[in-house]
């Protein structure tokens, strides 16, 4: 749209206090004064100030086995329950229910912990739904038996050489290696676990109301918060709990000796308008999953719970300034409601870890190819002309690019699944002209709908009373994009549904199948709201306040609209979903990035620690803005940005609609160039990327990883969030500053490297400065490993399909490597039954063998007619004259070519020209 | 009928084409490669383009990079880096990315960049072509005619600047002349007035005289006729009274004085000059006798300003500031930052006072909205409040004011505007003395110096010359008493020279300004000085002044894009550039695109980028010959192509 001349001056008054205003607000664009801090915060302030053990403790009593499940009694400590019940009736303190717990054991080396409320609480207590694995009781172990080797305490069998150990006065919970007397993680071992019981309001006229910047918060049910302490035991960093910016990959201390004042880390989804690159304060999503890693042993905490959480992480010494405990990380948890559903994750190792964790929420989604490829954004491509002629300029220049994005602006007025007639007269034929190069389309859909009578999505929202209720039980009415809206009521099972049948290709006019959706602002962001967001006395489905479930609310939005798509596709076509807010669990919807960023370098560097931790606690589908959201970047800033991004796993450029275009060809010839190599160097790795994202969907481990999760014993990586690897074989060192000349960039011990730019290897265990080119961002292959790429290009990753593969293998100090394959339809479900080709490359004694991996009891079958053109061989010693390929004995050249078809000065290697090989066979290549 | 016979003409063409063609060279080898770069490959080795390697002919279109260049796969997609040339027999030949070749999707009109057999590309080239040669041609037409028009304009301009320049040269040559004039008779004229002075000074001093004789008679009377009482008051009364005098007449000179410059304000006044003169008022009220000084003075530094050409306009601003104090020029920057403050300014203020807590709710979402979206939360809750047509005032009238007339007066008349808005920020817009705009007083510029600039102008100054002189010799010996009827010729000849010669020296000053303009390389923009462009879209009427400035107007809104900056491209963009600030984002700027059309002719306004405006101009100054030979030889390029088919056939 143009911009109206009405954006130009209006009032007059008070010029010379705006113009200080604006200096004051160019300082800090963050809006630090909107946003509580847990002194603001009841539940966190009474919590943090508790010292060690100073909570009436509980113990445990009733222990039994029932049902294949630990179950007890948490009674207050004897002498405790006496003094409050006798001596002083009229108490503050009405003596507490009993609290009822349950230990269950899964398979794999995961303990849960539930404690709740008993029945006679005045109200049920919310539990998150459909937030788990549905078939997580069938991997339920059943418990037969309790020992008791000392009085006063339960063990039983964890998983194999662990144990769990419920101690009974006062009440904690450890899980050991069996044998040892050190716990690996611990719960409790502070004595800091408190339970606000659920009570009736006093006589007297208690006042349970909170205000907040003139936000009345009406708290009908009271405190009710949970607060307990877990310990890492043996850890050397804890990570994880998305999402904060932050520099650190591992989670910097939040209190004890030596820390400076700062908050607790805040789970509470918030739209954070120009968040700060550094601070521990919420942004869009919420995951209470920790993990702990030590040179000993990794483990992990998770607590199933949307209600706002603040977690603090304590130095050594936060109890004891005289004694500080080293090897061990205590972590204080609190959250506002909600009840006790924690689970431990015995490890040992990271990747352990990142199973178990998976094993529990689910793994993410295998995504569509195209999704993987590069996403084109901005807010906002104004009409159908504009999408033309960046869709032509990408042709124009060379640049591939999988998908273009519609916000905000494309609908009419904010009625999402709705078009702007006068901008978008015809998208299914602009989508049709998108997918005629094999791109795709995606436009965005936000949970605020808009109050508008005449509006279908309202009259029917209302009609049926799908909105969610404000305190007084009328639909709550708040302010975001399109003015007044409201929000449907995502926790009921029956509104998603109706919610997902908007996404039919009937319902949802001018969409077509290359079309795919964007959830946008599902925190969810309420412009009027209480911290931007939604009060918390506003009223769910089954009377659940939106304090219990918050931090879920944005997950249930995109399980909805990914399950729409789904249906849409009659559950043939993997959704394509990218979501703002999360929860753990959002990994089975589809993709999310980490919000509006700023282009500055500051973002640029806090982008990598935050796709880790999201990919470290299951959401490995995302990325960063690339460019960065607010603000113009320089065109070095930019082209960085391409260079880093491009390994995200999640890879989308996007700006907000007061920046200068940002097309990648926009920046002259030369940042035109190497942005082109920065795309083409992802989408020559397509096919490893892919490779990546199915090992993700089997097994949780993360796309983007961060060194140690490769290295569990190098403990130089414990605390890189500069470095990451791409899967098991790719080592990228970003660029975070203007102009820097050198970086110094550590490899992890044990194997040698390859710099994928000039073919040198380099030694681990060591770090190498080395020199930086504008050209690109350092990266190696780890010796050791075979990576397939593709190194033809085309418009889209669409029309890749047929070609030829390029294996590039790096030979470790026994001239051996290994790498695989994973190929399927790039969109269908086929694969589950089995429909996909899975090889590994082994390399071994001068010889190149394909193998299958496809289980033979598969059904499904997928063919591919791809060769290998080229097989590259990093670190063979010299002397080779040709391949001779089985079966059929057919010769292949050998001769020295480039490890990169890209750029001029590629560094030659030996090069098995034309093996012709089919990956869809076995094959062995010798070299003779 | 027809169409299915053409479409087997056209596929047996195709085929037959094919067949030829893998008869006289195998097809894998050419394939991909341009007719005048057949001949690089005839060897057995051939070399990389990039000297990088060598390759045998075998390695040709084999389907494998050899070269990083791509200069052996010239028909395959194998290199990345390499490009596809297809003949497209019957339509121009295309050069087209490897990444093209053999992607499923139809590149070349003759289908030649898939040949795997995934898809089916028809040969469309002999349509696509025709197309394009009807396209081709009247391109050319059009070229050609308005190469022709364009000559014409160019001539025009010549002359026109010739004209220009040759008047600015005898302008300042009158100046000088006029100027020793008027100062001649600003010497003559305070000679007549001191002599005038003097006269009066005599007369008051026999008078003076005669009364004191009188009064000495009268005290020689009284003390002979009684006590001797009053002796010491005479003398005081006596040193009393020519002081009362002296002050009297200071008052009426100053009078005189005061009244003398009203007159020549109004002169001035309707002359552009004016705003000078009011600007000065203070000053020259001050001042007094330095009256005409100061204006001279001013109309000089007007001048030299204008004759550093190369300064833009925000230079200028500076200059300007320089001269006068670092205050100003701090007060240009606020007023810059202010005209897009006031759109934030309401939410701006609820943060410092920390009391969003006080909006309604639908306030505080619109709030919140607006730090994404840089709309300003008020604006939109009442249609109509006072601060919007206040803010609508502002928009017209402060732009209009700061650029009118482009000429230093101008910027300063900006800055002490800018005074004022800081003292008084309540104060109206609407009371600056200036209400007509930018062309108005452009045309009265014109007008005015129809007189001047006529044929006749030379009889006009051979005029005043002479009767310069007739009042120089006719006053020349001085006498006493002072001829008044010649005193007052004098004076009025004084008068009507030095406001000739703000004249002259304003129109000195506007025509430099324009001529110090580059107005491409054959001057064939020089009519656009004059002129301004419009083109309505939607809602807001665009308005582009070539040299001054453009502009978008909304009803009673004007949102100034840009003031002139420069050519571009080889007078292919004319920029426009520190246009109003926007919120949150950059002054916005224009840049119009010129292309040859037969009319001057504005079209097309786009804003791709936030406040970054672009737009389209048609004009024969862009009707190029060496563009016209460009699209003739590409037509017979396309023409050339055209017979081979037939041959072949």
């Amino acid at each position: 749209m143009l911009s109206p001349a009405s954006r130009s001056p209006r009032i007059l008054l008070l010029v010379p206090l705006l113009l200080l205003l604006l200096l004051f607000s160019a300082a800090s664009a963050w809006k630090k004064d909107e946003f509580r801090n847990c002194k603001q915060t009841p539940f966190c302030k009474r919590a943090r100030g508790r010292k060690p053990h100073s909570v009436p403790s509980l113990s445990v009593a009733d222990v039994s086995i029932s049902d294949g499940t630990v179950a007890a009694r948490l009674l207050p400590s004897q002498p405790l329950r006496q003094a409050t019940a006798v001596d002083d009736p009229e108490s503050d303190t009405v003596p507490p229910r009993p609290l009822l717990l349950r230990i269950s054991v899964y398979q794999g080396g995961v303990l849960r912990l539930h404690i709740d409320e008993d029945t006679s609480a005045p109200r049920r207590r919310f539990q998150v739904p459909d937030a788990l694995l549905p078939d997580l009781d069938d991997r339920r172990l059943w418990l037969s038996r309790l020992s008791s080797p000392a009085s006063g305490s339960s063990s039983f069998y964890l998983a194999d050489g662990f144990e769990a150990v419920l101690v009974h006065d006062p009440f904690e919970i450890q899980v050991r290696r069996k044998g040892l007397r050190e716990p690996v993680v611990s719960l409790n071992s502070h004595g800091l676990f408190d339970f606000e019981q659920l009570r009736d309001k006093k006589n007297d006229g208690e006042d349970w109301e909170e205000q907040f910047r003139g936000h009345t918060d009406t708290r009908p049910h009271g405190p009710q918060s949970i607060s307990f302490d877990v310990s890492f035991h043996g850890a050397d960093f804890v990570y994880g709990i998305p999402e904060h910016a932050s520099t650190s990959l591992a989670l910097r201390p939040t209190s004890g000796p030596g820390i400076e004042y700062s908050e607790p880390y805040r789970l509470f989804n918030l739209d954070v308008f120009e968040y700060l690159h550094d601070s521990p304060f919420g942004l869009y999503g919420s995951i209470p999953f920790m993990l702990s890693h030590g040179a000993r042993s990794s483990s992990g905490f998770f607590w199933v719970n949307a209600a706002e959480m603040q977690i603090d992480v304590l130095a050594p010494g936060w109890d004891d300034p005289a004694a500080p405990a080293n090897g061990r990380i205590d972590t204080l948890w609190m959250s506002e409601a909600g009840v006790v559903d924690a689970f431990f994750f015995v490890g040992p190792k990271p990747k352990d870890v990142l199973r178990q964790y998976t094993g529990i929420t689910g793994t993410p989604a295998m995504p569509q190819k195209f999704a993987v490829a590069y996403h084109q954004c901005r807010w906002n491509y104004r009409d159908e002309e504009d999408v033309a002629s960046v869709d032509a300029g990408f042709d124009e220049h060379d640049i591939p690019y999988d998908v273009l994005w519609l916000d905000i602006e494309h609908t009419d007025g904010k009625r999402y699944f709705t078009w702007d007639r006068l901008l978008f007269p015809n998208p299914k034929e602009m989508q049709g002209k998108l997918a005629a190069k094999g791109r795709h389309m995606v436009t965005i859909v936000d949970p605020h709908i808009k109050r508008d009578d005449s509006f279908y999505l309202h009259k029917e929202a209302t009609g049926r009373g799908y909105y969610v209720k404000d305190a007084t039980g009328k639909d709550f009415d708040g302010w975001c994009w399109p003015g007044s809206s409201s929000y449907p009521d995502m926790l009921n099972p029956e509104i998603r549904e109706w919610w997902a049948e908007k996404f039919s290709f009937q319902n949802y006019a001018g969409s077509t199948p290359s079309l795919y959706i964007w959830n946008d602002m599902n925190e969810p962001s309420v412009f009027n709201g209480p911290e931007i967001s939604m009060p918390r006395d506003a009223i769910h489905y089954g009377d659940v306040e939106h304090r219990e479930l918050h931090n879920a609310y944005g997950y249930y939005f995109h399980m909805a609209t990914s399950n729409g798509l789904l249906k849409r596709g009659n559950g043939k076509d993997r959704p394509f979903v990218l979501s703002r807010a999360f929860f753990a669990g959002s990994q089975r919807y589809g993709a999310v990035w980490t919000g509006d960023n700023t282009a500055d370098w500051d973002h640029l560097r806090a982008s990598v620690p935050m796709i880790l931790t999201l990919g470290l606690t299951g959401m490995t589908f995302s990325g960063a803005d690339v460019g960065g959201f607010f603000g113009n970047p320089e065109p070095e800033l930019l082209v960085r940005w391409y260079q880093l991004g491009a390994y995200y796993p999640f890879f989308r450029a996007h700006a907000h609609q007061d920046t200068r275009r940002r097309e990648p060809w926009l920046f002259g010839e030369h940042s035109t160039a190497l942005i082109r190599e920065a795309v083409h160097v992802r989408y020559s790795l397509l096919p490893y990327y892919y490779t990546l994202f199915r090992e993700a969907s089997v097994s949780g481990i993360p796309v983007m990883r961060p060194l140690w999760l490769e290295f569990p014993a190098d403990k130089e990586t414990y605390n890189s969030g500069e470095a990451f690897m791409v899967g098991p074989s790719l080592l990228v060192q970003g660029i975070y500053e203007e102009r820097q000349k050198s970086v110094s960039v550590y490899l992890p011990d044990g194997q040698s490297w390859y710099n994928l730019r000039n073919g040198v290897s380099y030694t681990g265990g060591v770090s190498h400065k080395l020199e930086v080119s504008e050209d690109s961002i350092p990266t190696f292959q780890r010796a050791g490993t075979i990576i397939p790429r593709k190194d033809r290009f085309r418009r889209s990753s669409t029309q890749m399909v047929n070609d030829p593969y390029t294996l590039v293998v790096a030979l470790n100090g026994s001239f051996a490597a290994e790498g695989e394959l994973y190929v399927d339809d790039g969109k269908s479900y086929d694969f589950e039954q089995g429909a996909y080709i899975h090889r590994r490359f082994i390399f071994a004694d001068r010889k190149l063998t394909s193998v299958n991996v496809h289980p033979a009891n598969l059904g499904g079958k997928f063919s591919s007619d791809c060769v290998i053109e080229r097989i590259v061989l990093l670190g063979l010693p010299s002397g080779a004259k040709k391949a001779v390929i089985e079966p059929g004995n057919h010769e292949a050249d050998v001769e020295l070519g480039p490890l990169t078809l890209r750029g001029g000065s590629s560094p030659d290697a030996i090069t098995v020209r034309k093996p012709n090989v089919r990956i869809a066979d076995d094959w062995t290549l010798r070299i003779l | 009928m027809g169409d299915r016979l053409r479409i087997f003409l056209t596929i047996s063409c195709l085929f037959l084409i094919w067949i030829s063609a893998s008869a006289s060279i195998p097809l894998s080898e050419s394939l991909g490669i341009a007719p005048q770069d057949l001949s690089y490959y005839k060897s057995d080795v051939i070399k990389c383009k990039d000297g990088s390697k060598k390759f045998t002919k075998e390695q040709l279109n084999d389907e494998f990079c050899d070269c990083p260049d791509g200069t052996d796969e010239p028909g395959t997609s194998a290199c990345s880096q390499g490009k596809f040339y297809c003949r497209n027999a019957g339509h121009i030949p295309l050069t087209v990315f490897s990444s093209r070749v053999n992607d499923g999707i139809c590149d070349c009109c003759d289908g030649s960049d898939e040949y795997n057999g995934i898809v089916n590309c028809p040969n469309t080239c002999w349509e696509a072509g025709k197309v394009a040669r009807e396209k081709l041609q009247k391109k050319i037409a059009m070229f050609q005619n308005g190469i022709t028009i364009r000559k014409q304009e160019v001539e025009e301009a010549k002359q026109a600047f010739a004209k220009d320049e040759a008047e600015l040269l005898k302008l300042k040559s009158e100046e000088k002349i006029l100027k020793e004039i008027v100062q001649k008779l600003k010497e003559q004229k305070e000679r007549i007035e001191k002599a005038e002075e003097e006269e009066r000074k005599k007369k008051e001093e026999e008078i003076r005289l005669k009364e004191a004789e009188r009064k000495a008679n009268e005290a020689k009377k009284a003390f002979e006729e009684s006590s001797h009482d009053s002796s010491d008051q005479a003398p005081e009364k006596l040193s009393e009274l020519p002081n009362q005098d002296a002050m009297e007449d200071h008052h009426d000179s100053a009078i005189e004085e005061k009244s003398d410059y009203t007159a020549e304000t109004e002169i001035s006044d309707s002359q552009a000059v004016g705003k000078v003169a009011n600007d000065h008022d203070d000053t020259i009220a001050k001042s007094g006798d330095e009256t005409d000084d100061t204006i001279a003075k001013s109309g000089d530094e007007t001048y030299d300003t204008n004759e550093e050409s190369s300064f833009s306009h925000v230079e200028k601003q500076h200059l300007v500031g320089d001269q006068d104090s670092t205050m100003l020029k701090a007060d240009t920057d606020d007023y810059t930052r202010s005209k897009e403050a006031p759109s934030s300014h309401v939410l701006e203020q609820g943060q410092v006072l920390d009391s969003t807590e006080g909006l309604s709710r639908e306030e505080l979402g619109r709030h919140v909205a607006s730090r994404w979206t840089g709309e300003n939360a008020a604006e939109e809750e009442d249609g109509v409040d006072t601060a919007k047509e206040q803010g609508h005032e502002h928009d017209e009238d402060i732009p209009e004011e700061n650029h009118g007339g482009y000429n230093s007066y101008s910027d300063e008349d900006h800055n002490f505007d800018d005074d004022d808005f800081e003292d008084d920020p309540d104060m109206e817009f609407g009371d600056h003395e200036e209400p007509a705009g930018t062309d108005s007083s452009d045309e009265n510029d014109k007008t005015d110096y129809s007189d001047l600039t006529s044929s006749g102008s030379s009889s006009w100054l051979d005029k005043i010359q002479q009767t310069f002189s007739n009042v120089f010799q006719a006053i020349n010996f001085f006498k006493s008493p002072v001829n008044i009827s010649e005193a007052d010729t004098v004076r009025k000849k004084y008068e009507d020279s030095s406001s000739k010669l703000s004249k002259i020296q304003s129109r000195i000053s506007s025509l430099s300004e324009k001529l110090k303009h580059d107005f491409g390389k054959d001057k064939e923009f020089y009519s656009f000085y004059d002129r301004c462009f419009e083109t309505k879209q939607n809602k807001y009427v665009y308005k582009v002044c070539p040299f001054k400035k453009a502009s978008q107007i909304e009803g009673h809104s004007t949102t100034q894009l840009g003031y002139w900056d420069k050519f571009e491209e080889s007078y292919r963009v004319m920029l426009f550039s520190n246009g109003d600030r926007c919120w949150n984002g950059p002054d916005r700027t224009l840049k119009v695109r010129l292309r040859c059309g037969l009319k001057d002719e504005l079209m097309d306004v786009d804003e791709p980028s936030r406040c970054e405006y672009v737009a389209i101009l048609s004009t024969p100054g862009l009707c190029l010959e060496e563009k016209l030979k460009e699209l003739q030889e590409k037509l017979e390029d396309v023409n050339a192509s055209r017979p081979s088919i037939h041959d072949e056939l």
